[in-house]
């Protein structure tokens, strides 16, 4: 009976209390979306991870060894090549990932892109470094589609499967005899694991609050609506159930349409260029137990959400109706903060990820429990000071209500923490070395002349123009000024093989890792910063259009009046962007706060400019959003009169 | 003549529906006036149109002599600001704002520095019954508490023309009789001429003249003898 009449009163809500419904669902929709994308990213990291384990040899250790394998990175325009030479010791070796069988010795078995590339370039400048291309490996190879990676077949006693190699693995895997080829996930998976974990975090709580924001959205008018079926004696469980009720049906709608939308997104999700490359678009989609679990979690979260706003009606039937002095919030909010904050220095301590992620959480949630305060504080000081009318009904506003101001504001305020930790963590640029290209070549001690020698003879037979000369441990050979990207690689190429178990490199080769890292900081950047504020914008737009519809009477009556539409427009205006200046400062302060203990520098260009861009981007979403939702205001209030009584 | 507002062949339509068949109307300076009639007689629409709330589709309105139901919006919104005041059946009093500043709204608007507008909105309460309720919010006031800030908030800005839309209509018969008399009293006593809309009798017997709409037309009464 309490659905049926649910039912009735959302489907009889009205033209507005339609439109109230049609904004919470759409905010569902965009946070189920982001929240699917959030969490998606790290199942996508974690397959990536466990399809790129079988390069990541593990030591045979007691177990019969079956295979010999090693790992390094070759180049190729200003790309890295993963080359895995495998030995088989036991014909009975089983297939690597992505191949029908084990490499035979002197084979070569080439990625699909690498594959391309082979055949597009000159055969000098690439194809000629593996001269017996067997076959293409599959995607269980392959960590993203566009990888290149080269499988080489080798003898067991093949120099590449017995010259030492460097022990970074920076620069590689050296020989190791394996007892299977299931490997294990490499440190650099992991640093992205761990990165993409903390991103998930600093998505996740904003899309938390908007969805606390969406499932309030219209709570003046249920308010009033259940205040009333409380004083015509419905029991606070009936209340409780047509609130859950509404909000669930709502919200489950919108998590179904969030669904959709995250999936019809995933083309362009994968387009996304993360650590060297694309995705396969089914890393991305999270699992049917995923998103089963997510549109169970989602309404139920917003049923929670709309239950909390609901405790004043439920506790007193006149709550509502008497608009009495709200009781003023408590400075535990701003100890909880301070709390977190005292635990911050931790995060420098070398914790494990999890921890990391928890503290920043944990901050992040206390900027938002402290948010209310914080803004019923600068309504009370804005309140004593206004001279003009509305800065002083925006003070009153914001004293009156101040978690609905709150809300309105919480997303950009938040993507402010968001921006402040990452602005201080943005790493610096890599200087590469100016000038004309040098590849650098690894030797053994005592054998760089004879080294010198041939790299000078396979360059000129290559026809390429270079200056070969030897120091303690490396030949180099600085090639022209002259020299293109294709003039190198025909100089890689001619120099493969040269030394087993080494690859002719240059400085910005070199420095790949550090390059690639900053390149998907950079990409990381802009994805949570574009989530963070399509959320924040889209929920300060939805927040500030409820705000219209639940005082629709006030203003029409205040306009009636002869209050001018500016002043009401600009008294919404103050109402928005006064708080948003204090806790969009202190915001930004709090994330900065939490990444001074994971600061591998000062400050950059980058970072300034990320955190400028974002104060920018903020005030002026939330002004954009507010300035939307005028039309509203004027239609509400365009015709006071509208009965012909 | 001393007519402070006049309505001058009235007609208002909504779709197919005549609110206003042509109505002439015009009330003197310091006079209540009652217009009475039952729902949909189209009282409340001539109040509209009197009020510059709303155009009428044909005929005139001139305050004090000048004709306002040719103005822009802008200019009526002034109008209404300035020259008229208004005392609805509920909520017109703003929620966040302790009652001493929902009077005090009307000078600011008006471009009165605030501590002068919350000065000038204080004298009225003692005179009205509201000692003491200067920092309430008006859900912390009774109906009638409210009603009085509300009359305070309408005479604040000393307005020529006051106007009650069913000013007792949530009111209990006491507290709405008491209402209507210091509704009447202090709009006279403040040299403002006061128009009622109500379908209640007893109201109506407190004003000096009543004038009865049926059907978008006046009955009686609409110009004084």
């Amino acid at each position: 009976m309490n659905l049926d009449l649910t039912w009735r009163l959302l489907k009889g809500g009205g033209r507005r209390g339609l439109l109230g419904t049609w904004l919470t669902l759409a905010a569902v929709a965009v946070s189920t979306a982001l929240l699917l994308f959030a969490v998606a990213a790290n199942f996508a990291f974690a397959a990536r991870a466990d399809r790129g384990a079988w390069r990541t040899p593990v030591p045979a250790e007691g177990r019969p060894a079956v295979a010999v394998e090693a790992a390094r990175f070759d180049f190729v325009r200003d790309r890295a090549i993963t080359v895995v030479d495998l030995a088989a010791l036991d014909p009975a070796a089983p297939a690597p990932p992505g191949m029908p069988r084990f490499p035979k010795p002197g084979e070569t078995w080439l990625s699909p892109a690498l594959a391309e590339l082979a055949r597009t370039l000159p055969a000098g400048e690439l194809a000629a470094r593996w001269p017996r291309q067997a076959g293409v490996l599959g995607d269980a190879a392959l960590v993203h589609p566009d990888e290149l990676v080269a499988v080489v077949g080798r003898a067991p006693d093949d120099p590449e499967m017995t010259a030492a190699r460097s022990e970074d693995w920076i620069a590689g895997r050296p020989p190791t005899k394996v007892a299977d080829l299931r490997g294990r996930t490499s440190e650099d998976s992991e640093a992205y694991q761990v990165l993409t974990l903390i991103a998930s975090v600093l998505m996740v709580v904003p899309l938390l609050v908007f969805g606390g924001a969406a499932a309030r959205l219209t709570v003046a008018r249920r308010d009033q609506r259940l205040a009333a079926l409380r004083l015509v004696g419905a029991t606070p469980g009936q209340v409780v159930g047509m609130t859950v009720a509404e909000a669930v049906i709502v919200a489950f709608a919108g998590a179904v349409a969030g669904v959709a939308a995250y999936a019809l997104a995933l083309p362009l999700l994968a387009r996304i260029p993360m650590a060297g490359g694309p995705w396969y678009a089914g890393d991305l989609w999270p699992g049917l137990l995923v998103v089963a679990g997510t549109l169970v979690a989602v309404p139920l979260l917003v049923g929670l959400s709309a239950v909390a706003g609901l405790r004043r009606v439920v506790v007193s039937p006149l709550g509502v109706a008497k608009r009495e002095t709200p009781p003023a919030l408590r400075f535990v909010r701003v100890l909880a903060l301070l709390a977190a904050l005292a635990a911050v220095p931790v995060l420098g301590m070398g914790v494990s990820a999890g921890v990391i992620a928890a503290v920043i959480a944990l901050a992040f949630l206390c900027v938002n429990l402290v948010g209310p305060w914080v803004v019923a504080l600068v309504g009370r000081i804005a309140a004593a000071t206004a001279r003009r009318p509305a800065r002083l009904l925006a003070a009153r506003r914001l004293i009156d209500d101040p978690r609905s101001a709150w809300r309105t504001v919480s997303g950009v305020a938040l993507t402010g923490f968001v921006a402040g930790f990452i602005g201080l963590l943005s790493p610096g640029v890599f200087s590469g070395d100016e000038g004309p290209p040098q590849l650098r070549l690894a030797v053994p001690a005592g054998q760089t002349a004879e080294v010198a020698g041939q790299a000078r003879e396979r360059l000129e037979r290559a026809g390429v123009t270079a200056t070969v000369a030897e120091s303690k441990k490396t030949v180099v050979a600085a090639l022209g000024s002259s020299a293109d990207a294709a003039g190198v690689d025909r100089a890689r190429t001619a120099l493969a093989g040269l030394v087993p178990g080494h690859t002719a490199s240059t400085e910005a080769d070199d420095q790949r890792f550090g390059t690639q890292i900053l390149a998907d900081v950079r990409v990381g950047t802009v994805v949570v910063l574009a989530v963070s504020f399509l959320v924040a914008i889209a929920s300060a737009g939805i927040t500030a259009a409820s705000s219209i519809l639940d005082r629709r009477q006030t203003y029409a009556l205040l306009r009636l009046a002869g209050t001018p539409l500016e002043v009401l427009d600009r008294a919404r205006r103050t109402e928005t962007l006064l708080p948003l200046a204090v806790m969009g400062g202190g915001a930004i302060a709090v994330g900065m706060i939490c990444a001074v203990p994971l600061m591998m520098g000062a400050m950059n260009a980058t970072g300034a400019i990320t955190l400028l861009a974002c104060v920018v981007l903020g005030f002026g979403g939330v002004a954009g959003a507010g300035a939307l939702s005028r039309p509203l205001l004027r239609s509400v209030t365009a015709d006071p009169a509208p009965r012909p009584d | 003549m001393n007519d402070v507002l006049v309505g001058r062949a009235l007609v208002k339509r909504f779709g197919q529906t005549v609110a206003l068949g042509g109505v002439d109307i015009a009330i003197r300076a310091g006079e209540a006036v009652a217009i009475m009639g039952p729902s949909g007689s189209g009282k409340s629409t001539l109040l509209h149109c009197l009020a510059g709330i709303m155009k009428p589709d044909d005929g005139e309105v001139h305050l004090l002599g000048q004709r306002i139901d040719r103005m822009r919006e802008r200019e009526r919104s002034a109008l209404r600001r300035t020259r008229f005041g208004f005392v609805f059946q509920f909520g017109q009093l703003l929620p966040e704002l302790p009652a001493e500043e929902n009077v005090a709204l009307p000078l600011m608007l008006g471009g009165v520095a605030r501590q002068e507008a919350v000065r000038s909105a204080r004298a009225w309460f003692v005179p009205l019954g509201l000692h003491g309720m200067e920092q309430r919010r008006p859900g912390e006031l009774s109906g009638g508490q409210a009603q009085r800030v509300a009359i305070a908030r309408a005479l604040v800005t000393k307005p020529a023309v006051v106007f009650a839309d069913e000013p007792t209509g949530a009111l209990d018969q006491q507290t709405g009789h008491d209402t209507m008399r210091l509704l009447v009293e202090a709009t006279k006593h403040n040299g403002a001429s006061l128009i009622v809309v109500t379908h209640d009798p007893n109201v109506a017997r407190a004003c000096d003249r009543m004038v009865e709409v049926r059907d978008g037309r006046l009955l009686a009464g609409g110009v004084p003898a």
